[in-house]
């Protein structure tokens, strides 16, 4: 019997979200300081480059110029960890984060300067005025490539940075029992974020000589990394985390931040640094764009019984979470179905292209394409349907995968996979030139970190003595309505109204840290912890108003401002009343919990053979797609999305992001692709990079199921990351059946399709 | 920031006069659409913005002598709501329907669209296909020229540096359809990969008279005159529009950059004519 | 004219006129945000994203390039000419209501198209409304909630 609540599992909306409407956030880039200064970067225009000369001199004696800054100023330039902004150590040693180059540079839009100026005019004019001279290096760009012996060496001696593999069982064996193969090569595309905000902050040094930086952070842990940069306490440093327009990722791995407090520190005045468009195309990490090799095996009863993958993803110059989204694909790569044999080689290489890190879906989303495609294939050549194929397969609760982590949580695949093709209903009749074809594609994504990250959410609840509340959590919000739900949790737990609970957050010297808003962990994570602080809270009122109603504690509710019994309603008292009681005897109503996820031991060899996440998230989305045949152009015309998010804290903001998670997989699936060409970037800014529209995204039926068995508050699971990997490969499918060729790289372009169709001679 | 200084004539021969004087330092914000993207690229370095706003020489949609006459100021959502242009070429509004996103509609002008002259306008193969003219002015008169013959290649057009844009004319259609297929990359707001024009006059699907022009496929839009002549007198079928479009691959030459492959827009190109052709000729898809 | 090719512009903004000397290439959305009209965002500063939208003389346009200019002399509204913490515009309220955002970037802009929208065709079909917004990049929500949304303000939701 599903419990029902108050708040958790409404439509309620939140109180951020008026703010959003008015237009009263104030954004990264909307604030401002007397006297602030404006901060440019400038950036190589050479993919693989020794800086022969630099003159930074004519820029520093362009009038309104306050400084230059380069390698040589940075105290910490090489920083001591591999990736800024990880608190344990990632991939080779040799392959260190310059936060100016010094010498090389190793990709174009590599940061080689800063200038600081008294406006935004000045500092642009004055990049102008930087001389640099390179000597070209030899350069590779492509990862295969670059995984060659005498490939041209990014950094050390080894562009292989990351190797996972899985071992289970023999694939030799298994594919002597199957009775169908399906091999194929898959590319995937290096996919912008494109959130709408640019990065953006500004920093000061405050009256306590403490460096604030405010900006769009999805970490503001990175405080941590400035202060090591810099050379200076970490308790001198502080970071506010403004409401973000958007992150996806994006905002994630160090952007604006060490450049920020680099300039406010230098110059002891403040300073905003905002990128541009075109900057965040060149000047940002990407996706990984991936090969995948995949060979599938069944048994004509359709049961797999092999699966043997090389996969490769290009890092690009720094290795930034390179290793981590590999980890991510490997663990990911069998996709959600018990395979018996299994043997996956997955390697990271560098090339110097721009670097790839996080991205909504980390490494579990690029595998989805080949497995969800495999999937297809076999059925189709099984003649058996793609569901009935899916069903046989599917993981259950209790399986141990071949990474050999059991499934704790409840697995409702074939529930949302039947869901999301019923929610499709009639099919769409097609035309002498176009050809209408449906795709269904199922995926797991965990949420959580990975466990041996040891990650941990801290909360501070407490009453006031109205009986209004205030949540303290550092918990960052990139627009998921993160601040929303842990107000949600703590008004139904303290049986109080959303309005009655203010959210204070994403501060790291004011609020407890939460911890990152990353991994599909911050409902998990922060909504654990402001669980746990509410109820202690609540324990405490409850344990006052016991003694005064004489009864015991346990038997007591909060609800409407009165602590009352259960089942004697009658018998209650006010909840100030309460509150009242314990200040006065100075049991405060406050508590400043800990939720700690499962903590396991590092990954012990390049085997994954260990529990690596704490759980995961199922589910499904189907598609219907009008391929014209003459042309290729896709037009999409239904779709559905159906997954098991455990409990919904909040009804439409679950929605939205699995509607969000539709518009940027299909994105990803039919027409976003961040091209360089031999290094040079091509699609750096929203007029050549494409993104869907209004008029690219059709209408969307979700539906949101809720076995209650996740491990977030309530039961929830989480569903930031999983929204979103699933849609490509259910356009992808869609396209196959269409046409009924399975194009292999993606994004499916018109132009991939119509030479996939003269090729096989239909069109 | 480069060096520019803002000019607003109130009257026709204002403008004529400045132009004479500034040459082609003297740039007109057709909306500012295109004009201030480019000073911000850093490709014009400097100059005189002049806003046309207030000039009524260059306002005005109507029909005068059997030609419809759209001022050159006149905004694209503008042109899309006058009751004359839907009444005498619904084509044109069908046209400008697909153009950009309604915030551009909102600011562009016809008249900007081809003096920025890239080969990838969307308004010019339709109005090549209405065999469009231009008036063009200066301080020292006015000359009328086919739009066929104003663009010299990317970007590049016979104006002479004091001269401007006054008016984008055509004959109203006597007898006959229209036919537009644009191929983008996306359904909403998208650069064109190509885009086919037809005008066709037919009777009982024989062909009278073929006008077709292309986008996207050459250093300018350009009308295909060869393929037009191989469908004159034809009677068409689905099979027989298939067939005579081929030609068309050989009068264009298009290239490869972001938006597609040469080869790409060398075969689509045979395909959006033939449904540009069924378009006009009310065939279903 | 004036020296240093500076020049005086008055532009009403949401009722109020604001007096500024700009350059020739000040852009209206540097104008905005320069005279404290955050709400009035940057996204790419092309044209492309749609960020920026105002209305302009009753026409939602791309501030960002859009000279300042060009706007002397015209009114120009932001989102906050909408409504109020205690009086929102049916559009505001129904975009809180049906979650039509998430970050809540695009969404100055987007209010800005759907209002003008409405005001031209009080019954648009949920086609009209995606063309209407076509100019408006979303990010986060698919757009689905934003087109519901509109559409519950057209059917007479909020009256």
């Amino acid at each position: 019997m599903k419990k029902e609540y108050s708040v958790v599992g409404t439509r309620i909306a939140g109180l951020d979200e008026k703010d959003k409407v008015l237009g009263n956030v104030v954004f990264a880039d909307d604030f401002t300081l007397p006297g602030m200064l404006h901060g440019k970067v400038f950036r190589s225009t050479k993919a693989s480059a020794r800086i022969k000369r630099l003159d930074v001199s004519k820029a520093q004696a362009f009038p309104g110029v306050v400084c230059v800054l380069t390698a040589g100023d940075v105290p910490n330039n090489e920083s001591v960890k591999n990736v800024v902004g990880q608190t344990t150590e990632v991939g080779l040693l040799e392959a260190k984060h310059q936060v100016l180059a010094r010498e090389r540079v190793r990709y174009w839009g590599e940061a080689i300067a800063l200038i600081v100026a008294e406006s935004l005019d000045i500092a642009r004019d004055a990049l102008k005025l930087i001389e640099v001279e390179y000597e070209e290096l030899p350069a590779v760009f492509d990862p295969l490539e670059a995984m060659k012996p005498d490939a041209p060496k990014i950094h050390g001696n080894n562009n292989v940075i990351a190797s996972w593999k899985l071992r289970k069982g023999e694939v030799e064996k298994g594919f002597a029992q199957a009775d169908v193969v399906v091999e194929n090569t898959y590319r995937t595309p290096r996919q912008e974020h494109a959130h709408i905000e640019p990065e953006s902050g500004v920093a000061w040094v405050d009256d306590m000589g403490v460096i604030n930086v405010r900006y769009a952070a999805q970490v503001i842990e990175h405080y941590r990394d400035i202060a090591t940069v810099l050379g200076v306490p970490e308790s001198r440093v502080r970071v506010i985390g403004t409401l973000i327009g958007g992150g996806f990722g994006g905002k994630e791995d160090v952007t604006v931040e060490v450049f920020l407090a680099l300039m406010t520190w230098k110059t002891g005045r403040p300073v905003k640094l905002t990128f541009t468009r075109e900057e965040m195309g060149y000047g940002r990490h990407k996706r990984h764009p991936y090969v995948l090799k995949y060979k599938t095996g069944a048994t004509k009863e359709g049961k797999l019984v092999a699966l043997e993958a090389q996969i490769v993803s290009d890092a690009g110059a720094y290795v930034y979470l390179s290793p981590w989204v590999l980890i991510y694909s490997t663990v990911h790569s069998t996709g959600p179905y018990l395979i018996p044999n299994v043997k996956v080689d997955a390697n990271s290489v560098l090339t110097n292209n721009i670097m790839t890190s996080a991205f909504r879906g980390f490494g579990g989303m690029q595998v989805v394409v080949a497995y969800e495609a495999q999937m297809d294939d076999l059925a189709e050549k099984l003649g058996m349907d793609p569901l009935e194929l899916r069903r046989k397969n599917y993981l259950k609760k209790g399986d141990v995968t071949a990474s050999y982590q059991e499934i704790t949580s409840e697995v409702w695949l074939e529930k949302c996979a039947r869901a999301a093709l019923d929610a499709l209903g009639e099919k769409s009749k097609g035309g002498k030139t176009k050809k209408v074809g449906r795709g269904l594609a199922c995926a797991w994504q965990s949420y959580g970190r990975m466990t041996y990250l040891h990650d941990t959410s801290n909360c501070w609840v407490n009453l006031e003595m109205d009986g209004s509340a205030v949540v303290r959590t550092g918990i960052p919000d990139l627009g998921g309505g993160q601040r929303e739900s842990v107000r949600a949790i703590a008004a139904e737990v303290l049986g109080l109204n959303v309005e009655e609970i203010h959210v204070i957050s994403t501060d790291s010297q004011v609020t407890p840290l939460s911890g990152t808003v990353t991994a599909t962990r911050a409902l998990y994570m922060s909504g654990n912890a402001t669980k746990l602080a509410a109820e202690n809270v609540k324990k405490i009122i409850t344990d006052k108003a016991a003694e005064i109603l004489s009864v015991a504690p346990e038997k007591l509710d909060l609800k409407d401002h009165t602590v009352y019994v259960v089942d004697d309603p009658k018998k209650r008292i006010p909840l100030v009343d309460a509150i009242k009681q314990c200040y006065f005897e100075g049991k405060i109503p406050q508590s400043l919990a800990t939720f700690r996820a499962p903590f396991t031991e590092p990954i012990s060899s390049d085997v994954i053979k260990d529990p690596v996440f704490p759980d995961f998230t199922f589910g499904a989305q189907a598609a219907e797609v009008e391929v014209d045949i003459e042309t290729g152009e896709v037009k999409v015309l239904k779709w559905a999305t159906a997954y098991d998010i455990g409990q919904a804290i909040n009804v439409n903001r679950v929605e939205g992001q699995l509607e969000g998670g539709v518009a940027q997989g299909l994105g990803f699936g039919l027409m976003e692709d961040y091209l360089e060409v031999d290094g040079v970037p091509w699609t750096w800014n929203l007029h050549d990079y494409i993104i869907p529209t209004s008029k690219d995204v059709p209408d969307i039926k979700s539906i949101v199921l809720e076995s209650g068995s996740g491990k977030g508050p309530f039961g929830a699971k989480g569903i930031g990351e999983p929204a979103i990997s699933a849609a490509g490969p259910a356009a992808a499918n869609a396209v196959k059946d269409a046409i009924g060729i399975r194009v292999t790289h993606l994004p499916i372009t018109a132009e991939r399709i119509f030479f996939a169709l003269r090729q096989r001679g239909g069109g | 920031m480069g060096d520019f200084r803002f000019f607003r004539p109130t009257a026709l021969e204002e403008l004529l006069d400045f132009k004479a004087k500034e040459g082609s330092k003297a740039r007109i914000l057709d909306g500012g659409s295109n004009v201030l993207v480019y000073i911000k690229e850093g490709t014009i370095p400097g100059g005189t913005l002049v806003d046309v706003k207030f000039l009524e020489a260059i306002k005005g949609i109507e029909v005068r002598e059997g030609r419809v006459e759209i001022g050159a100021g006149e905004l694209i959502a503008d042109i899309m709501e006058s009751p004359v242009i839907k009444k005498e070429i619904p084509f044109l509004r069908d046209v400008l329907q697909k153009f950009a996103n309604p915030l551009v509609r909102n600011m562009a002008t016809l008249a900007g669209n081809i003096a920025d002259s890239s080969p990838i306008g969307d308004t010019i193969p339709p109005l090549l296909v209405l065999e469009a003219q231009l008036v063009l002015a200066s301080a020292k008169g006015q000359r009328v020229i086919p739009l066929e013959e104003f663009f010299t290649g990317p970007g590049k057009n016979v104006l002479e540096p004091e001269e401007v844009i006054l008016k984008v004319q055509f004959p109203v259609p006597v007898q006959g359809s229209g036919g537009h297929i644009k191929l983008g990359l996306r359904k909403g707001t998208s650069c064109s990969v190509a885009s086919v024009a037809v005008w066709i006059v037919a009777e009982k699907n024989s062909v009278e008279d073929i006008r077709i022009a292309l986008g996207g496929v050459a250093p300018t839009p350009i009308r295909a005159r060869k393929t037009e002549s191989s469908f004159k007198a034809q009677s068409l079928d689905w099979d027989r529009i298939s067939a005579l479009s081929e030609t068309v691959a050989e009068e264009i030459s298009p290239i490869t950059d972001v938006r597609g492959s040469a080869e790409y827009r060398r075969q689509v190109s045979v395909s959006l004519l033939a449904k540009a052709v069924r378009q006009a000729l009310g065939m279903e898809e | 004219m004036d020296d240093l090719n500076l020049y005086d512009i008055c532009i009403t903004v949401n009722d109020r006129e604001i007096k500024a000397r700009v350059k020739a290439e000040t852009s209206l959305l540097d104008f905005l945000r320069e005279n404290n009209f955050m709400e009035v965002k940057r996204g790419c500063d092309k044209g492309d994203c749609g960020a920026c939208t105002v209305i302009k003389d009753g026409r939602a346009i791309l501030s960002c390039i859009t000279l300042a200019l060009q706007a002397d002399g015209s009114k120009v509204y932001t989102v906050k000419s909408l409504g109020t913490w205690d009086k929102m515009h049916p559009l505001q309220q129904a975009f809180v209501d049906y979650e039509a955002l998430q970050c809540g970037f695009c969404t100055p802009g987007m209010l800005m198209s759907a209002k003008v929208l409405l005001d031209a065709n009080p019954k648009p079909t949920r086609e009209e409304i995606r063309e209407a917004i076509s100019g408006n990049l979303c990010r986060c929500t698919g757009y689905q909630k934003i087109v519901d949304a509109i559409e519950a303000v057209a059917r007479g939701e909020y009256r």
